[in-house]
């Protein structure tokens, strides 16, 4: 569904991503982890067209989308969530969801958009908060307003940046359910994260980024088994590992 | 569009208003409606060119080039009078037309700078096109003097059957109900893009252009959108105030002080809402009509007072604050900053 060959991405002189190859399967929920500073949000900024590649190629269901901007990314099926949520303040709830759902896909009717919002509200369990400011979410509100606004382009491809980050392991735990809601519906899913056990739980395969390359990739047991994997990013003391959810 | 109904019907009964007002004034006020008339004109010249702006500041660009498709449009009437003169049925289409296609070229090139950047790219355009009538032939254009254009309306003097000042009367009257058929035109646009999904688009764009994007928003379509509609507009306005002021000059109609205006009243009326520049038109142009009665000379000092403590204590506008009072009074907490009336 989603396939990354050789990219690259420089910043001056400094390569924040280089050599990195993966393949998202249809329906796969896919885990990208490392250490800060890997190159992994960038690597979702080059998927969504945020950032340019300096090299590399990406395709979404066989269609090249190297160049392609943002917007002709989100029509060709491809939804992001942000790390740092950005609704656009000055709408209600409900008004940040139909952004998506009216102009996610070209020749949406009204009322096509309409039911498309409503379905992401109420998968987002935020139905009860339809006519409320934006600025007015709690941060666990907020992320999954990011998840409803992605969820109303109908995407066939969901990326989501670090939507625990900052979730208590209660609140953790009900996002993990949505992503999981989200597959079943058989929309493939991208995630970074750095809370582990939701990885655990979530991820049919994990990449592992360290310093912009990939370092190792397979199921949670086998990459969190990996002793380079154990070095760079999870570091030898078990219990450092946050125990959230 | 069924959301647009009651902005449509309240734009209807603005044209009733506008329709009943001459004869209304002159039951009421004999002789002396004849400069109400004018007065009344003057505003919705304002509102015309402010509600226009507005529609582009809703997408986020603050263009300082308001005064370049006023001045398009102004020239197209008066080059099209010069050379043999058509009906208002064409001229004012056309004036629009050629503010449109100035906007796609203009707007193609510079819609992508963010900012300050397209403002200072919009200031420069209008020095230019000015520098560029200018430069035109002189039996075309009439270099820097400028030309003279032909009143749209002529009443004649018909003897015993009207008294002398009935004649202007007729003139302001014809003037009012073309001006007033523009503003209807300029709200139905802003109507419509208030009222349907290009409200989401232009509200998007404007607050975070890239994730309106990644939303699948095009952000450089969106804006030159509201470029072409904002600039056909007010080029259909220069046309009419070139007929009715009866010249247009290089220095006078590319003026800046029209692009100033033209972003003053909306953000005192109320930005990005359909009432705010008319609402700031009306107060602005009685405001400075009483000061300029009040003191002939350097009233327009006291004008620029009244704006910049208007700009100070209402950053929302008129419509900001009407806001606030209204939810005052309801007794809720003083909401987000996104209130916004159609």
């Amino acid at each position: 569904m989603l396939r990354v060959d050789g990219l690259e991405k420089r910043f001056g002189g400094l390569a924040a991503v280089s050599e990195l190859s993966f393949q998202v399967e249809e329906g796969e929920i896919f885990a990208i982890i490392g250490p800060n500073g890997a190159g992994k949000t960038t690597t979702l900024n080059m998927i969504s067209g945020l950032l340019t590649p300096t090299a590399g190629r990406i395709e979404l269901a066989g269609r090249d989308i190297t160049t392609a901007g943002s917007a002709e990314r989100c029509h060709a099926g491809l939804g992001r969530a942000f790390q740092v949520v950005q609704p656009f303040p000055e709408m209600t709830v409900e008004e940040n969801v139909m952004v998506g759902a009216l102009y996610g896909k070209p020749g949406t009717t009204y009322a096509a958009a309409r039911r498309r919002a409503e379905d992401a509200l109420e998968r987002s369990g935020l139905d009860a908060l339809r006519t409320v400011p934006a600025v007015e979410l709690t941060l666990l509100q907020e992320k999954r307003l990011e998840i409803a606004r992605a969820l109303a382009t109908d995407p066939r491809v969901l990326l989501l940046d670090e939507v625990m980050a900052g979730l208590r392991p209660a609140e953790a735990r009900l996002a993990v359910e949505l992503v999981r809601g989200v597959r079943e519906r058989g929309v493939t899913v991208v995630f970074i994260e750095h809370v582990m056990p939701v990885v655990r739980d979530l991820a049919d395969r994990v990449l592992v980024m360290n310093y912009g390359r990939p370092l190792a990739s397979g199921s949670y047991q086998q990459v969190t088994a990996d002793p380079r994997v154990v070095d760079a990013y999870l570091g030898r003391d078990d219990d450092e590992e946050e125990d959230e959810a | 569009m069924r959301r647009a109904l009651p902005d449509l019907l309240w734009t209807l009964l603005l044209a009733a208003v506008v329709a009943l007002a001459p004869t209304v004034l002159k039951a009421l006020f004999a002789q002396a409606s004849v400069s109400y008339l004018s007065l009344a004109a003057n505003a919705i010249s304002l509102a015309i060119l402010a509600l226009s702006w507005d529609l582009l500041a809703r997408t986020g660009q603050l263009s300082l080039a308001h005064a370049a498709f006023y001045g398009a449009g102004a020239y197209t009437a008066a080059i099209l009078a010069k050379l043999g003169g058509l009906p208002l049925a064409f001229d004012l289409p056309l004036a629009g037309v050629v503010g449109a296609v100035l906007a796609l070229g203009l707007g193609s090139v510079t819609l992508r700078l963010k900012g300050i950047y397209f403002a200072i790219a919009t200031l420069a355009f209008t020095e230019v096109l000015k520098a560029v009538v200018q430069e035109l032939p002189t039996g075309l254009a009439g270099g820097a003097a400028g030309l003279n254009v032909p009143p749209l309306f002529r009443p004649h003097f018909v003897p015993g059957a009207m008294q002398r000042w009935e004649i202007a009367y007729q003139r302001n009257e014809a003037y009012f109900y073309v001006y007033g058929g523009l503003l209807v035109l300029t709200i139905l646009v802003s109507v419509l893009a208030q009222r349907t999904r290009l409200k989401a688009a232009f509200t998007a764009v404007r607050t975070n252009e890239e994730v309106a994007a990644v939303m699948g928003v095009r952000p450089a379509r969106v804006k030159l959108l509201a470029f072409v509609l904002s600039s056909a507009l007010v080029g259909m306005l220069g046309a009419l105030e070139a007929m009715r002021l009866g010249s247009v000059i290089p220095d006078g109609t590319f003026a800046v002080s029209t692009t100033v205006f033209a972003l003053v009243t909306p953000i005192f009326g109320g930005l990005y809402t359909t009432l705010g520049p008319i609402l700031g038109a009306g107060v602005l142009s009685a405001v400075e009509e009483t000061l300029r009665r009040t003191f002939a000379e350097g009233y327009l000092i006291g004008y620029g007072i009244v704006l910049v403590a208007s700009i100070l204590f209402m950053p929302r506008g008129l419509v900001g604050l009407a806001n606030r009072l209204a939810r005052r009074r309801r007794g809720t907490p003083p909401a987000a900053d996104g209130e916004e009336a159609g």
